[in-house]
């Protein structure tokens, strides 16, 4: 009996490390599927990875504005922090110049839909990598 | 660019949606394609309806 339990504490895998949390957020923020990718889910991460900077790039394509932080303007505002919550595509966009927006393009609000639309997913796919790191899903 | 057709972009956007909201939902990819679908459908379907329905308003 012993000995059986003493063959069974062996062949046991070791128990996974824990991640930080905080890492699992940040990540999940930056790198769209990053989280999933990192935490083992590949073909998740993989989805998301390809899906929201796609989504991402047809918004810059399609004309929509990456909104400023604007106080004055609540709606503004909230559209920028769906746009910042895409994390990594935002930030390259911003620093190559895309997302001035065009207002007179027949495409702009379908661009504003899909760059808002991408940063939002984004938000729920790191939710779902929260639960994932707490072993939920 | 040249405008694309409005019902392209709207399924684009749909499978957009329908991808991500299939992929979070379920476990195992048949029920995922299964959920994407309908998903997908459901905006389409609902787009083209609430289209029509707009018909009926004069502003």
């Amino acid at each position: 009996m012993a000995a059986r339990q003493a063959q069974k504490k062996r062949a046991a895998p070791p128990p996974a490390p824990v991640k930080p949390r905080w890492l699992v957020y940040l990540l999940g923020w930056l790198v769209p599927g990053g989280a999933h990718l990192w935490l083992g889910r590949p073909r998740t991460g993989v989805v998301f990875l390809v899906l929201l900077p796609f989504m991402f790039a047809l918004g810059l394509a399609f004309e929509g504005r990456l909104f400023p932080f604007d106080v004055a303007e609540p709606l503004t505002a909230l559209a920028a922090v769906a746009d910042v919550a895409v994390g990594l595509p935002y930030f390259i966009a911003k620093a190559l110049g895309f997302g001035a927006g065009r207002v007179l393009a027949v495409t702009f609000e379908y661009g504003n839909a899909f760059l808002i639309t991408a940063g939002l997913i984004n938000v729920l796919v790191v939710v779902d990598a929260h639960d994932v790191a707490l072993g939920r899903k | 660019m040249d405008a694309p057709s409005h019902l392209l972009v709207m399924a684009l956007f749909a499978a957009c949606v329908g991808i991500a909201g299939g992929v979070l939902t379920e476990d195992t990819p048949p029920q995922q394609a299964r959920s994407a679908a309908k998903i997908f459908g459901g905006l389409l379907a609902s787009g083209i309806a609430l289209g029509w329905l707009l018909y009926l308003f004069p502003f």
